[in-house]
This record gives C-alpha cells, structure tokens and sequence, in this order.
C-alpha cells in the first residue's frame, strides 16, 4: 500500500508541469460549450498574444456552473462574459439585472471583486436569450410574441440547456413574468444543434436560442418577441482576474469591445455554426481587419 | 459526511420518485435501453460468434471484431448515431447495440472453439449430428464463456448508456448531465450511483442466471475461475 | 437516413488539410494521456497484485473492489472529481488510471497464479529465496498475462480519453465534441477514426512488444 501510495504521488508530480514564466507572464482564456464563446475567447487570446503575452486556451469548457468557479480558483484567467447572465448566476437568480448593460456590469463587479475577478467594459454586441418556434407553429398559432403563447404553453415542450430549469431568464422567467407553464422540458443543450434540430423535428415545440445566431433563419426557426422584457441586457463583457487585469490587459480588452459590433458577432456565429468555419480563424481575421495583430 | 447526508436528502426528496424526471422512470428507461440494445446485440452476435465457432471458420475475424469493437469510442459513435438518426432514443439505440456485439461474438467463438476435439470426437461416435452435437454438447460446454461475454456486454452497456444524456436521450445519465449543467454535485453523486448500483446488480443477476443454466460437472470448474474474466470497457 | 444537417458532408478535405497542425495536436495529446494513464496504472498495479497474489486474505476483497469501481461509469466519475481536483489533467488522469489499474490488477494476478506449481517448486527446490523466486521465476512467467493486460488497458484507455472532452481535457476528443457542438461531420469523423486507428496501432505495437519480451514462448 505504502508503495502504491509513493508511485501514485510520482504519477501525481509527473501530471502537473508548472508552465514556464515568460516576462509579460500567462494567461488562460476560457470558453463556453459554444461557438461564439469560442470566436470570443480566441479574439481575446489572439490579441493578447499579439503582445506578447503567453495564451494557453479552455474552450468549449462547458458552461458558467463549470466556467466562473474555475475563475475563482485560478485554474482560468478570462473568458467572454455576458453582463446579465454573469450577475443573475454570482447573486444565486436574485432578479437585480436590468436593461442596462452598465448598470448590470457595475452590480457584477461588486460581486466579483470581493473574489479577486473583475468584469471590464461591456461591448455593444448581445446576446441576450430569445426563444424560438418553428415558422408552421408561428403561423398556426399566430405567435408573434412571448405573451401569444399563454393559450398553448400547457401543451408545449420547452428545450434548452439543461440549467434552464434553475436559471431566472429561461424556464422559471417564462413562468414568473409571462405565466406560461410548459408541459414539460427537455434538457438539450444551449441554443445548439440539438435544440434547434429538437425543433424541426418536432421533439420540443419551443426552445431556447440566443439573439446573435447566425443559423436561426437557415432552420426555418421564428423568435417570439420579449414583449414584457424578461431579457435583461446581455452585453458581452470580458470577465477577468484581477491579478492579470493590469493597465494593458484592461485597456486591450476594453478596446475590443468597443470594436466588436452586433453585425459583426452575427456574421461570425453564422460562419462558424453554418458554414462550419473555424472559430480560431474568423477570429484570427476580425483581429486582423480590426488592427490588433 | 455533510455531503452525503445531502445525497440522503436527495433520495428521500418524494418529487425525485415522482414524473418522468423521477427515479422511477429514469430507472425504467434505463433498463429498458439497455435491455433492448444488449437483447438485439445477441441476437446478431451470438449465433455469428457459435456458428463461426462451430465451423472453425472466421477466427481472425471474430478477434479483430472484438479489437475494432474495444477501440471505438462510444461517444464517437453516439454523435455519429446523432447524425444519422436524429436525436433522442435512436441514436443511443444505435450506439448501444454496436457496443454490445463485439464481447459475445468473441466469447461464444472462443468458447466453442474451446470445446475438447475428444469429446467432439465421443459424441459423433455415439452417432450424434451436427445440429444435436452443438445443442447438446458445444453450447452446454461453452456456456459458461458466453454467459460472461453476455455480462460483459450488458454491464458495459448500463454504464455507457450514461453517455447518451449528451445527445439528450433520458436514462440515469440525465442526473449526471443535467446535475453537471447546473452545478449540481449532489444530483451527479445520486445519479453516479444509481447506475453503479445497476451495473452490479446487472453483474450479479447474470451471474446468478449463469449458475442456474449451468450444467452441474461445470459449476465447480467455474467457482474456482470466479474472478478471471477479460477486463472490457468502453466509456 | 436523416442528417441533422444535410448540407454537410460526411467529410471535408479542405477542412482536413487545413487542420493537421491541430489534428496533429490533438492525436499527440491523446497519446499523452493514455500514456501517462497506462504507465501510472502499471505502477501501481504491479506491487498491488504482488500483494494479492502473496496475502491471500487481500485478494478477494481487492478483486472485488476493483469489479465494483469498474462499474462506475466513466463520465460520473470524471463529474465526481471536479470539485476535490478542478478542471486540470488530473481530474482526467485520476479517472484514466483508476480503470487502467482495474485491467491491469486482475492480469498482474491472473499472470502470477497461472505459474505453473511445478516450476514453483522446482524453484523453491533450487534453493531460490521468495524475493528472488518472484523476480526471477513469477514476474517474467506472468509477462504475457501482464502484457495482455497492458494491451487491453491501453486500447480502452484510448476509447476513454475521449470523454475527457467533456471536462475540458480530452485529445482527439476535443474533435467529437467540436463536431457535437457545431453540427459538423468532418471533426467527428476525423476524431473517431483517428481515435480507432490509433488503439489498434497500439494494440499492434504492444503484441509486438509482447513477442520481444518473451522470447521463449515463439514457435
């Protein structure tokens, strides 16, 4: 035992090679299980590479319940954020995100920082989530909007990731801002291909997607509109540790934000997602045309 | 001990024992799944595995099968089977059913193969057919080799059919992936449990199934062999 | 057939030739992974089996433990140790080399009990001591049951370390879930096969190995 135990420890240091310090040191950029998040992390990474820092990449992590403690822990340094989802996730769904995403991002850092990260300065590009019926169903019912489903919610399936059930802007906000009580849910993933190919299959009849899709109208999907603004403004904001946040990061971080626009996010997600373009190569080119590598 | 004073919690909670996201049903559709592909797998795999075995013929084949078949990655496969058929119950079907093939088509050869010529030799003397000497006397004697291939199959089934809560098929894997999704860790320990749990008693019934089909001269035999068996998992 | 996204085709060279650098990368990690998994499982499974083989009472009750780890599936025991290890290589390899040494314990075992009980004796006749009777007699003799063991270790662990992906590790892995996430064939192909060809290489390669190390058992 004393032997397995020794050899074990052996493996256990054989596992864990301490990176190499470099002078303008390392960072971790983080991603979630999605395609944007990838494009956004690697935005991130690529310019900060461009300047010399050393970037080692987490994408496709899988989501904020995985993401943000791993932040906290240091095992990551920065991912692509959203400033209502972040701030409703760290105050446990206290429902303090509002339309503004300033306001949102202020509240997230007094959250944040107590932890030793920080939120930095929200983007103009969203990507805010939006829910989706076929374009049959839509014109069946004559949905247009959130509130034209309460006759037939009683006998719809929602899809969506497998956190909606305990998230305040997907299944328990339908319920609390718009009174629709779904048959049933069913667990699929985050505005991906299976709860969009749910949908054209007839599997789920209205599921969650996200306002920045570029392949919404490719699968022949309609979004209802949030008429009684349950979605609150999901500005993309790079969250950080302090510790890497120095004057250049923040600055870096902050002037891509400003950059990056809705069109551009949209176009990006259609590239990645329908016509299966690499995330790492639209970002190597939006770093490209937009002069920071 | 907190911990799983909260996983006890969690198993005491009544709406976990009620609906389609209850233990119950998980549980059934679980079994169910894994009946069905494991049952089908047999179908296919036994008779290909006796029969190639009986003849002599395709060794190499059933080896290499059960090489290839140890070394595809079911999760491949699932997203694959996602592909082809849609999503749901299909896929994982599909996924399930070639995981199952490839110990029973390998065991039921290697265990008629094993059959001593001599008493191949002693039954055709006693004027035996062909057909009544691998009824009576091959499968009798290889039984015990594909009884563990069979529990092979149906024990890495139960565990794989875990995986296919990914392509949003039901089953105990949903409390693992869905306890995973909302940072859950007491919903991923019950449901990691729960298919534990059936895996071994998965292991133990066949076993016990085993015992009874058993021709008595090999039940000895057997005991003394109790923990060798090829090692074989795929996810 | 239904395709989720008939538009895509099963396989894109373009894709393909524009990614070897990354699918490169990809298969090195995985072989990384295994690895480190299988060399580690062989550590500690070789004094553990010793150990089983020697005091019979540990045995039974470790063989049976290892049965009943072996029925945890994989991608549960991945999730049950993120919050003790994190979202680092060693969640992966603590699950990788856990099943390894289940494989690896009942060969290093089954190998030592197959040694025949006459060349024991005769061993023991010699005048051998037991230190030296298990180096110079018992292990060698055990080496193909071992080596098998070592070739189903490793082929498994290579259909394993994709489900790693999930957890942010993963080698080839990364490809499966890359072609999950985006709807795109051509990772998931690409992932799989590799994933195939690269086990049963392994599986060639360590038979091979096998045959150099026991030179008394060729024909």
């Amino acid at each position: 035992m004393a032997i397995a135990a020794l050899t074990f420890a052996a493996c256990g240091g054989e596992t864990s090679n301490p990176p190499a310090t470099q002078a303008k040191g390392n960072i971790t950029v983080a991603g979630f299980n999605f395609s944007e998040s990838s494009i956004l992390a690697s935005i991130y990474g690529k310019a900060l590479a461009a300047k010399g820092y050393n970037v080692s990449y987490k994408l496709n992590l899988g989501n904020r319940e995985i993401v943000q403690p791993a932040l906290f822990s240091g095992q990551i340094d920065l991912y692509p954020g959203y400033a209502a989802t972040e701030l409703e996730f760290i105050n446990k769904n206290k429902g303090e995100a509002g339309s503004d995403a300033q306001a949102n991002v202020d509240k997230l850092n007094g959250y944040l920082k107590p932890q030793g990260a920080e939120a930095l300065t929200p983007s103009a590009a969203n990507d805010e989530n939006a829910f989706a019926v076929t374009q049959a169903t839509a014109s069946k019912d004559k949905l247009t909007k959130l509130s034209d489903l309460s006759p037939y919610a009683s006998q719809m399936t929602l899809g969506g990731p497998p956190e909606c059930p305990t998230r305040p802007y997907c299944q328990p906000g339908l319920e609390k801002t718009y009174g629709l009580k779904f048959k049933a849910f069913k667990s699929l993933d985050a505005g991906g291909p299976l709860t969009k190919n749910a949908l054209s299959n007839g599997d789920i009849d209205i599921g969650l997607v996200f306002s920045s899709d570029g392949g919404i109208a490719a699968k022949n999907l309609t979004v209802l509109q949030d008429d009684k603004h349950l979605e609150a403004a999901d500005n993309i904001v790079p969250v950080i540790r302090t510790k890497v946040a120095n004057a250049e990061v923040t600055a870096l971080l902050n002037k891509i934000d400003a950059a990056l626009t809705q069109s551009d996010l949209v176009a990006m997600n259609k590239s990645a997602d329908v016509d299966k373009q690499d995330p790492d190569a639209l970002a190597q080119n939006w770093v490209k045309q937009h002069g920071f590598a | 001990m907190s911990f799983l004073l909260q996983v006890a919690a969690w198993f005491s909670d009544p709406q976990h024992w009620t609906g389609v996201g209850g233990i119950p049903n998980r549980l059934l559709e679980h079994v169910e799944m894994s009946a069905g592909a494991t049952a089908a797998g047999a179908l296919v795999a036994l008779p290909l595995g006796i029969l190639l075995g009986h003849y002599g013929r395709g060794g190499n084949v059933a080896i290499s099968l059960s090489n290839v078949g140890r070394a595809v990655p079911s999760f491949g496969v699932l997203v694959i089977a996602l592909e082809l058929v849609g999503i749901g119950a299909k896929p994982a079907f599909v996924a399930l059913f070639l995981l199952a093939i490839p110990p029973m088509v390998t065991n039921s050869y290697v265990g008629i193969r094993g059959v001593d010529a001599e008493v191949k030799d002693a039954a055709r003397g006693m004027g035996m057919r062909e057909r009544k000497l691998l009824t009576a006397v091959e499968i009798p004697l290889a039984l015990p080799l594909i009884m563990a291939g069979i529990r092979i199959s149906a024990v890495n089934v139960v565990a794989t059919a875990t995986l296919a809560a990914e392509v949003a098929w039901g089953g105990l894997g949903r409390y693992i992936v869905d306890g995973l999704g909302q940072r859950d860790p007491v919903q991923v320990f019950a449901g990691a449990l729960l298919v534990a749990m059936l895996a071994i008693l998965t292991e133990l019934g066949l076993a016990g199934v085993e015992g009874i089909l058993l021709p008595g001269g090999l039940k000895q035999q057997r005991s003394r062999r109790r923990w060798v068996r090829p090692g074989l998992k795929a996810a | 057939m239904r395709f989720l996204d008939v538009t895509d085709p099963w396989i894109r060279w373009d894709w393909v030739a524009a990614h070897l650098p990354s699918i490169w990368a990809d298969l090195l990690e995985h072989v990384e992974l295994t690895m480190i998994a299988v060399a580690c499982g062989l550590l500690i499974a070789i004094p553990l089996g010793i150990a089983a083989y020697r005091l019979r009472p540990l045995r039974d009750p470790l063989l049976a433990a290892s049965d009943v780890l072996y029925a945890i599936p994989s991608l549960a025991l991945f999730a049950m140790l993120i919050p003790f290890t994190g979202l680092t290589i060693v969640t992966s390899e603590i699950g990788l080399i856990g099943y390894t040494l289940l494989i690896l314990l009942r060969n290093v075992v089954v190998g030592l009990e197959g040694v025949p009980a006459d060349v024991r004796d005769a061993a023991r006749g010699m005048g051998y001591r037991p230190a030296v009777q298990l180096l110079r007699i018992e292990l060698p003799l055990a080496i193909p049951a071992i080596v098998a063991g070592i070739r189903i270790a490793t082929v498994t662990t290579i259909g394993l370390v994709t489900v790693t992906a999930l957890i942010g590790e993963g080698g080839l892995g990364r490809l499966i879930l890359d072609g999950l996430i985006r709807d795109f064939k051509s990772p998931l192909l690409v992932g799989t096969v590799l994933s195939i060809l690269l086990a049963l290489a392994a599986d060639l390669g360590l038979a091979g190995a096998q045959r150099l190390l026991t030179p008394w058992s060729r024909r």
